[in-house]
């Protein structure tokens, strides 16, 4: 089996990778990151030839009640267009409110209003750009107690709804179902397999809520042991598929990230090892 | 009556921006970590990534003044402006102007023209290159019309003007750098902040250079801004200035 795993694209490590050209299956962007037409734009047009690419925004605000932002969906619409990426995705969350930024993902009440604010603003995005997107679960660090639906199962009405596919980012089970005291494969079981078009993996940190341990999605180290051990489950409950490692903070030398990916393709190969045994 | 979305949005970036929300808090599920302690999650993230998105746009700032009082400008500019859109280096226009009035900067009174150069060496680099102006286009123009004739800077070329001597404060700020000591009051600087293959830099331009430049770029016509460069410095020789100038590749090329 050939890698299913490919590695954030950050600017320290552009350099190396244009000279270097190591072997991963794809390299992911920020889609806010290469919206200006700078010089690292020019340097990733020069890179498409020997990888496949993940167009991943991060602030389209799909949750935004007040609809997209026009100007801004026209500048990730044009970057899609001139880089032809094979996946493009971004978040169930909004960060957008009153014309503002702020620059995270921010958390969603899980209510039928709230499902129709996102279909609407995914299917505008997939309209706009000709395509399937595809929505990552969040981290979250609080739960609105007029909710209505669980997250699953607004991903789910969501897939269904607007078409879009399903981007399981691991890691962010992890923290949000212990943060939000959910068990992680509960919150796995009964999605819509189909529709799961790519995971991701990164490290998260622990930090102090009084006394209370809180996981903070900062993308700043290794994948955790449990997002390791929960990714096998995912593996084994949905399939291979392509597998991102992220790392945004802290980062490290290319050789540890890569090394990272490798892991990530070890534990597909384990799987299915595993599988043709059973059978 | 459920919290609808608008408000619930409103309500959740009013508190991003530091106001207490009583009904948010209200709306947030709390344990044995509070609703109020789960939101400032949102709210210490937002502000420390946008204070670290203005680190990276303003380094020499930062170099300047150290960690700790660079991340309370910072925040204190978040708070007052946030970002209108979600590309971050395009992030940061005010901050120079809002350095200039912060009463705690007051002592370094050079700091908010080195905001200036930050910020114009950040809008540089990230400029969609564009073709430029050469010589033989302008050999193209007949004689009698080169007088009234106008030109542009190019989009990420920029004219950055202070009494102070920025470009030795800012090498003195380079990691790496020796500690010079700068005397603050040995004179301005007319900088010229540009593109180049892999980085951004400026180059220092005389006295009549700069105001030759200055008054092109405000829309005046070559003869008009020639006119300005003598009176800005008697020596200031056009053709010698301009051919500099039309090789380091900074005026536009003309549309077609």
């Amino acid at each position: 089996m050939g890698k299913v795993a490919g590695i954030g694209l950050r600017s320290p490590h552009l350099a190396e990778i244009g000279r270097d050209r190591p072997a991963t299956a794809f390299l992911e962007i920020h889609a806010e990151n290469y919206l200006a037409g700078s010089p690292a734009l020019q340097a990733v047009e020069r890179l498409r030839a020997d990888y496949a690419f993940s167009v991943h925004a991060v602030g389209l605000s799909l949750g935004s009640a007040e609809g997209l932002d026009a100007a801004h969906l026209a500048r990730v619409a044009a970057l899609v267009k001139r880089l032809e990426p094979a996946y493009v995705s971004d978040h169930l969350s909004w960060s957008v409110s009153g014309g503002r930024y702020f620059n995270d993902l921010l958390p969603l009440p899980y209510t039928e209003e709230a499902l129709d604010v996102v279909v609407r603003n995914v299917v505008q995005l997939q309209d706009a750009l000709g395509r399937q997107v595809s929505i990552e679960n969040p981290s979250c660090y609080l739960g609105f107690a007029h909710s209505t639906l669980s997250e699953p199962e607004f991903l789910d009405a969501l897939v269904r709804r607007s078409g879009c596919g399903l981007l399981l980012d691991v890691n962010n089970i992890v923290v949000t179902a212990h943060n939000l005291r959910l068990d992680p494969r509960a919150w796995l079981s009964g999605l819509p397999a189909a529709a799961i078009t790519q995971y991701h993996l990164a490290g998260h940190a622990v930090n102090d809520s009084d006394g209370e341990p809180i996981l903070i999605d900062d993308h700043g180290s290794r994948v955790g042991d449990g997002v390791w051990t929960l990714f096998e489950d995912v593996v084994r409950c949905y399939g291979v598929r392509p597998t991102l490692v992220e790392w945004d903070t802290d980062i490290p030398a290319l050789p540890v990230l890569l090394e990272e990916a490798a892991r990530a393709d070890q534990v597909v190969q384990g799987v299915g090892r595993d599988a043709v045994r059973a059978a | 009556m459920p919290f609808a979305l608008p408000d619930l949005q409103a309500a959740f970036a009013a508190h991003l921006a530091g106001e207490e929300r009583g009904e948010l808090i209200a709306a947030v599920i709390g344990d044995s970590i509070p609703a109020a302690a789960r939101l400032r999650v949102y709210r210490h993230h937002v502000q420390h990534s946008l204070a670290s998105a203005l680190a990276a746009t303003f380094p020499t700032v930062q170099a300047l003044v150290g960690d700790d009082f660079f991340r309370a400008l910072a925040r204190a500019f978040v708070v007052r402006t946030l970002p209108c859109q979600p590309v971050l280096a395009e992030y940061g226009a005010g901050f120079a102007d809002f350095v200039a009035d912060h009463e705690p900067a007051r002592t370094l009174p050079y700091l908010a023209d080195v905001a200036r150069l930050d910020w114009a060496l950040n809008t540089a680099f990230h400029a969609a290159p564009a073709p430029a102006l050469t010589p033989a286009m302008l050999a193209a123009v007949e004689a009698e019309r080169l007088p009234s004739l106008g030109l542009r800077l190019s989009d990420g070329v920029l004219l950055v003007r202070s009494e102070f001597p920025i470009d030795r404060i800012w090498a003195a700020s380079q990691p790496g750098a020796s500690l010079e000591q700068v005397d603050i009051s040995s004179g301005g600087a007319d900088l010229l902040v540009m593109r180049r293959p892999d980085d951004a830099a400026f180059v220092p331009l005389a006295a009549g250079e700069a105001a030759f430049v200055a008054s092109l770029d405000a829309g005046n016509p070559l003869a008009d801004s020639a006119e300005a460069g003598l009176r800005a410095d008697p020596s200031f020789d056009l053709s010698t200035g301009f051919a500099r100038l039309l090789a380091l590749g900074v005026f536009a090329a003309p549309q077609q």
